[in-house]
């Protein structure tokens, strides 16, 4: 059976650019399961937005002569031809200078070149699977435009973070039909990019709970002097946010000569400047609060009080970032896997609906902060699916 | 896939944690005499000791141990120093001798356990490149303590036992004639796997290959634990070794032409790094290091550690500093293909898997047992005196009916 034809649309292409780690894998392929895994398929045509002095496309171009870049999306899609000509589409609208709105979210064009890829397949009379790296727009009301096109033109859609799909320390799986009362997350990174991962991992984990996901009806943001005034106030649980910090393998010492110290409060305060949180309610009552906590922590921790034997679960989301700790950014290497089978099977492997919600997570996030922490109702949020049977974090 | 380890962090480690509380609930704290070398920022002596002070992070939860550091003798005070303001903000006294400190400053044993951490500090090294740590002697020094007293306690070793495995040997001699518990070794043993398998106690191991990085001799000694906490698994339990060689340059990848290192096995360690260097430190792309034939030019000053088990077992240990900065593993398993994890050596400066070896040792500490034996360190610390003897013999074959360690796994 002749191999696949893929076509990738980027923003930029460069070094630990997510284009740069998520291509690379379908053309170099990667380590998986004990072996070097080379994907089944032919990546044969690429369009890059940007294109600077650290550009590696051209590089990738030369290295792998059958990808050839083309000026126009459709001319990757279309490999030239002006129909479409590829069985799958990888886009990955990350990285890159594009300008911010008045909130500060960069406007990555992805509906932009969402909406130029549907036009290639409406033109063509045919739909292939897409993947879109992160999520789905930084403006609600596109990101929900995206998703319903690709439900009318009934093609397999699948987006997010990695951060459901990695590995995870320890190896904690949520159980289908969990009981779940209070969840959160414990992360670091900025509002409008990393906030976005943060809720991802939660989600990933309270959606198996009893019911199913119910959709989020509201959400407040907390930053600065709010953050500590509702951490003290028992917005969420101390005891929760404490459990993901102990699963961090960063956790900042608030003491000299100290290496692995767990700071009170009041030393939090000195080592954060400025936290950020986002909590919301979903229809069920869950409560969850993704927390940016810079300074602290540099990397993914998750706890949830379960009921029904009632305890405390907590795992760490394994994102072992090219910062000097490695050099490869292999939590790539899952992502890439489920977007093969993406392309294989026509199906996502977890719901688009799920990114959806994350995306409304996100704006609100950010709307809430940009309105001075106003508590804001998301009616647009009652988002409802079941999550799959199988959780598809990476054990293998 | 195998066994699966599939909730050791959340059910195993977390019985383990509740069972160290209930142990603890309602008894007096354990009293612990700590023996080191040097006492400053990152030293072991420091990140394990500080965890008796000042509790850990496992199982999701900040655990202070049922323990109190009664006493510590530090033999060097380089600058940096933390000893004198760790005993007075927790304490304890610093005594100028081993003696003084298990005896905290009396005529008899004081503690109920001792945690001798004998790497790092400024010590000779000899013509093997081991360096001269006097682990063995703190050890004497805690026995004659306990012969004196009449009452022996359980001690935990850092590391390999000596650099000298007659020294090893008598150690560990030592320790079941007097009969009190004896803990050592590395943090890779029981740090976090990824992905999280275990090999099954009696399996058939055709083959195994670990990699490692860092130098000789710190870091060839976390390897070879490494190794040897997976094949010690296999069908009839551990042997002991046979004969070792220390291959070093050209011969390596000669070694793994001829197929005598099985490169099968060597991708599937390498395909679990995180960290290959070259081309993807340059340019972030991810590589097939043994399929594109790539690592003699990253691994300039290479070493494979190849071990001969007395029962039939060949299996190899390569340092390929410059080729990855991670230790991964990788066996041939009969009846189950290949199994390959990354023992997962978690950022500087929080060292979070010396949490999980800290865990250990409060285990022996409470229990009075060894939760694995202390044969798998003598065998490791002879290993790898032999290996260096080779190398210094130009990578001679050497035999060692000493090494003839057998034991049984947990």
């Amino acid at each position: 059976m002749p191999k696949q034809k893929l076509a990738a649309v980027v923003t930029v292409y460069r070094k630990h650019s997510h284009a740069q780690h998520i291509v690379d894998r379908f053309l170099d392929g990667y380590g998986w399961h004990g072996e070097y895994h080379h994907p089944p398929f032919d990546l044969l045509g690429m369009y890059v937005d940007q294109v600077g002095t650290d550009d590696l496309s051209k590089e990738r171009e030369q290295r792998h002569p059958s990808m050839k870049i083309y000026p126009t999306i459709e001319g990757a899609l279309t490999l030239g031809t002006g129909k479409l000509a590829v069985d799958g589409v990888i886009f990955v609208g990350e990285h890159g200078n594009y300008p911010k709105t008045e909130k500060g979210q960069v406007q990555y064009p992805r509906y932009q070149f969402f909406r130029q890829i549907v036009e290639v397949y409406r033109k063509s009379g045919r739909s292939v699977p897409l993947f879109n790296d992160k999520h789905l727009s930084w403006n609600w009301e596109w990101a929900k435009e995206m998703y319903d096109t690709a439900r009318e033109m009934n093609f397999a859609f699948m987006a997010g973070s990695s951060l459901p799909v990695t590995w995870r320390i320890p190896q904690y799986e949520m159980p289908l039909g969990a009981r779940m009362r209070e969840a959160v997350c414990v992360c670091y990174g900025g509002v409008d990019s990393y906030d976005f991962h943060g809720l991802e991992s939660i989600q990933c984990m309270v959606e198996r709970r009893k019911g199913g996901e119910s959709g989020v009806k509201w959400l407040q943001g907390f930053e600065g002097d709010s953050f500590w005034k509702a951490l003290a106030e028992g917005v969420w649980s101390k005891d929760l946010m404490q459990a993901a910090l102990c699963r961090s393998h960063t956790l900042t010492s608030p003491r000299e000569g100290f290496n692995d110290m767990m700071p009170n409060v009041e030393q939090m305060k000195q080592i954060v400047k400025d936290p950020v949180a986002y909590t919301y309610e979903h229809h069920d009552g869950l409560r969850c609060t993704m927390m940016l906590m810079n300074g602290l922590v540099r990397d993914f921790n998750f706890a949830a009080r379960l009921d029904n034997p009632s305890k405390v679960v907590s795992t760490q989301l394994y994102l072992p970032m090219p910062d000097g700790r490695t050099t490869l950014a292999t939590f790539f290497s899952p992502l890439a896997n489920n977007m093969e089978k993406l392309y294989l099977t026509g199906k996502s492997p977890y719901p688009i609906e799920r990114t959806l919600l994350t995306t409304g997570l996100t704006a609100a996030g950010v709307d809430s902060l940009h309105a001075k922490g106003a508590r804001l109702e998301t009616p647009h949020l009652a988002i409802a699916y079941k999550a799959p049977k199988e959780s598809t974090f990476e054990r293998g | 896939m195998l066994t699966r380890r599939e909730f050791l962090g959340s059910s195993a480690a977390a019985a383990m944690a509740l069972s160290l509380k209930a142990m603890a609930a309602g008894k007096e704290p354990v009293r612990v005499a700590i023996v080191t070398t040097i006492y400053k920022y990152l030293s072991h002596g420091q990140h394990i000791g500080d965890r008796f002070l000042i509790g850990y992070p496992i199982d999701g939860e900040w655990h202070q141990p049922n323990v109190k550091v009664v006493s510590l003798y530090v033999d060097q005070k380089p600058e940096g120093d933390l000893s004198g303001a760790r005993a007075q903000e927790f304490g304890f006294k610093v005594y100028p001798t081993i003696a003084e400190a298990l005896c905290c400053g009396g005529k008899t044993l004081a503690c109920d356990a001792v945690l001798i951490v004998g790497e790092h500090g400024d010590y000779p090294s000899n013509d093997k490149g081991q360096k001269l740590y006097p682990r063995y002697e703190f050890f004497e020094q805690c026995v004659t303590v306990f012969k004196q007293s009449g009452r022996s306690v359980p001690i935990y070793n850092d590391k390999h036992l000596s650099y000298s495995f007659e020294k090893a040997r008598a150690m560990v001699q030592t320790s079941h004639e007097m009969g009190f518990p004896m803990l050592g070794g590395s943090s890779i043993p029981v740090t976090f796997r990824l992905p999280d398998v275990e090999i099954p106690i009696g399996a058939h191991i055709e083959d195994a290959v670990m990699v490692g990085e860092g130098g000789s001799d710190a870091m060839d000694f976390h390897a070879l634990e490494g190794l040897q906490c997976m094949v010690e698994r296999r069908q009839g339990g551990e042997s002991g070794v046979k004969a070792v060689q220390l291959l070093t340059g050209d011969a390596v990848w000669k070694a793994l032409d001829s197929g005598k290192i099985s490169k099968e096995l060597l991708s599937a360690a390498l395909s679990r790094s995180d960290t290959p260097l070259g081309l993807s430190d340059l340019d972030g792309r991810v590589q097939d290091l043994v399929g594109d034939g790539v690592l003699p030019g990253l691994a300039k000053n290479p070493g494979a550690y190849l071990i001969e088990y007395r029962d039939g077992l060949n299996a190899t240990m390569l340092m390929l500093d410059g080729a990855v900065k991670d230790f991964n593993f990788a066996a041939k398993v009969q009846g189950a293909g290949n199994i390959s994890t990354q023992f997962l050596l978690t950022p500087i400066p929080n060292v979070t898997y010396s949490a999980c070896l800290v865990q250990k040792i409060e285990e022996m500490f409470l229990t009075g047992r060894a939760p694995y034996p202390i044969e798998r360190t003598l065998l490791t610390s002879g290993m790898l005196e032999s290996c260096l003897e080779s190398k210094k013999q130009n990578s001679v074959r050497l035999e060692t009916p000493a090494l003839s360690v057998t034991y049984r796994t947990v």
